[in-house]
């Protein structure tokens, strides 16, 4: 044993990009790589969960944990790293929020198999096989890890300590995050380890946006021929930058592309999806109901819009929570 | 069903401000005086539902008479917006009410609730929400 801190990076119910932004951490992460003994990283070494098993409770100074629980071996392994870990690192939207595999919640369990192994049209399955957690062929159990009823974000299953957003979180916030735990300059428990304010506060296009933005009519971001250095909500396309935590560096901006809203609520708000309705309202320029839904109903899928991110740990995906 | 649940905010504005708070507070259960119907945020309403509530009434100013000039209409986009969102989840429109309207002794008030209730029953329980 080296006695140098010992860290675990891995993914759960994620697409890899996660990991992927640690990678591009580039030569910052051979230092890291030279502070610390990685102890599990799925993706990139091979080691092995009974590695972990086999280390004593709270060995691991830092879990870095990507992906969202859907199923049980994913809860499983969250659980596992939870004992065997002094901090809990809940990394990217998927793991801080739930995701954009989130929005699966909108469906029930039995609706998305139904779609996916039987209904959808390229699908071909005449005996109606549906996966089982347990099945028996030739005598051999065999078995799968049984798929939840809902998506969970982490701290929906383990106690988590901190949260850096983001889809996926951009390297200056990771190597801030790494650096702050390896010389003990953590926050408060259950901070979030990215700036305070909202993204408008950094975006580029801030000094465009007029004193009062008023909405008269709302454009999907593929309907116009955006300006690229002008605010898009004056433009009448929807971003989400006015309910979004600052801190991911303005890459959907710079590409012009509005705001998603990858890094969650701002400090203090509960739930973003639902104060960007509140925000929204504030901003659209009409009076009588019949304008009001003149310009509403231009918005296609506005809870799918609004909780794109968020929707297993916001307020509003409590409203329907099967389990 | 039994007695649909209302929560009913309503303005201090036009509503009630002639009559004894606590009294009416007595009679009316889940009734919430606040300083204008904008004050209103979309999470109250959410919150309201997740709480168990069966329907969301909200008693404001007659349009073009709000105290803060357009609170009222501010309310009215906001609840546009979001029976949009809530539609997701089937949760109906009319589970949210807007009135809009002047009543200093707030008289009316437990009738407007009274109505909505029979309109909910109708609809029945929120299926999706948690009671």
């Amino acid at each position: 044993m080296t006695g140098k801190p010992k860290v675990a990076i891995c993914w759960l119910g994620g697409c890899g990009g996660c990991d992927e932004a640690v990678v591009d951490l580039n030569e910052v992460l051979l230092t890291v790589a030279d502070a610390v003994d990685i102890v599990l990283w799925p993706i990139a070494l091979d080691f092995k969960y009974d590695h972990v098993k086999a280390m004593a409770d709270g060995e691991i100074t830092l879990s870095i944990i990507n992906g969202n629980v859907r199923n049980s071996e994913q809860e499983e392994v969250a659980k596992l790293l939870r004992k065997k870990s002094q901090i809990v690192l809940a990394f990217g939207a998927c793991a801080c929020f739930g995701g954009t595999p989130g929005m699966a919640n909108f469906r029930s369990k039995e609706d998305i198999f139904n779609w996916v192994y039987k209904d959808a049209p390229t699908v071909n399955n005449p005996n109606g096989v549906f996966p089982q957690p347990v099945s028996n062929v030739d005598k051999k159990e065999l078995t799968l890890p049984a798929f939840h009823e809902s998506v969970k974000s982490l701290n929906q299953v383990i106690d988590v300590d901190y949260y850096l957003p983001g889809c996926p979180p951009p390297t200056d916030l990771i190597a801030h995050a790494v650096t702050a735990t390896l010389e003990n300059k953590l926050p408060m428990k259950g901070s979030s380890l990215a700036p305070h304010k909202a993204l408008c506060d950094s975006c580029p296009r801030n000094s465009t946006k007029p004193q009062k933005i008023k909405l008269t009519e709302i454009k999907r971001i593929h309907e116009i021929e955006a300006k690229p250095d002008i605010c898009f909500l004056a433009q009448g396309v929807l971003c989400m930058g006015i309910a979004t935590r600052d801190g991911c560096g303005h890459n959907c901006i710079d590409i012009n592309l509005p705001c998603r809203g990858c890094f969650g609520p701002v400090e203090g708000v509960r739930d973003a999806g639902i104060k960007m309705i509140s925000t929204l309202a504030a901003i659209i320029d009409a009076e009588t109901d019949k304008d009001i839904e003149k310009i509403t109903e231009q918005i296609i899928d506005m809870a799918g819009y609004n909780f794109r991110f968020s929707l297993p740990s916001s307020m509003f995906g409590s409203l329907k929570n099967p389990e | 069903m039994n007695k649909p649940k209302i929560v009913c905010f309503s303005c201090k504005f036009s509503w009630s401000y002639l009559a004894d708070e606590s009294k009416l507070a007595a009679e009316i259960s889940n009734w919430i005086p606040i300083i204008c119907a904008g004050k209103i945020d979309a999470e109250y309403l959410v919150d309201a539902f997740l709480h168990g509530a069966d329907g969301v009434l909200i008693l404001g100013c007659p349009e073009g008479d709000c105290h803060y000039q357009d609170g009222n209409i501010e309310t009215k986009k906001r609840l546009a917006l979001l029976r949009q969102a809530l539609a997701v989840y089937n949760i109906e429109p009319e589970r949210i009410r807007l009135v809009l309207a002047r009543d200093p002794e707030g008289k009316d008030i437990p009738g407007h609730i009274e109505e909505m209730a029979k309109a909910i029953g109708q609809l029945g329980k929120i299926k999706t929400a948690k009671a």
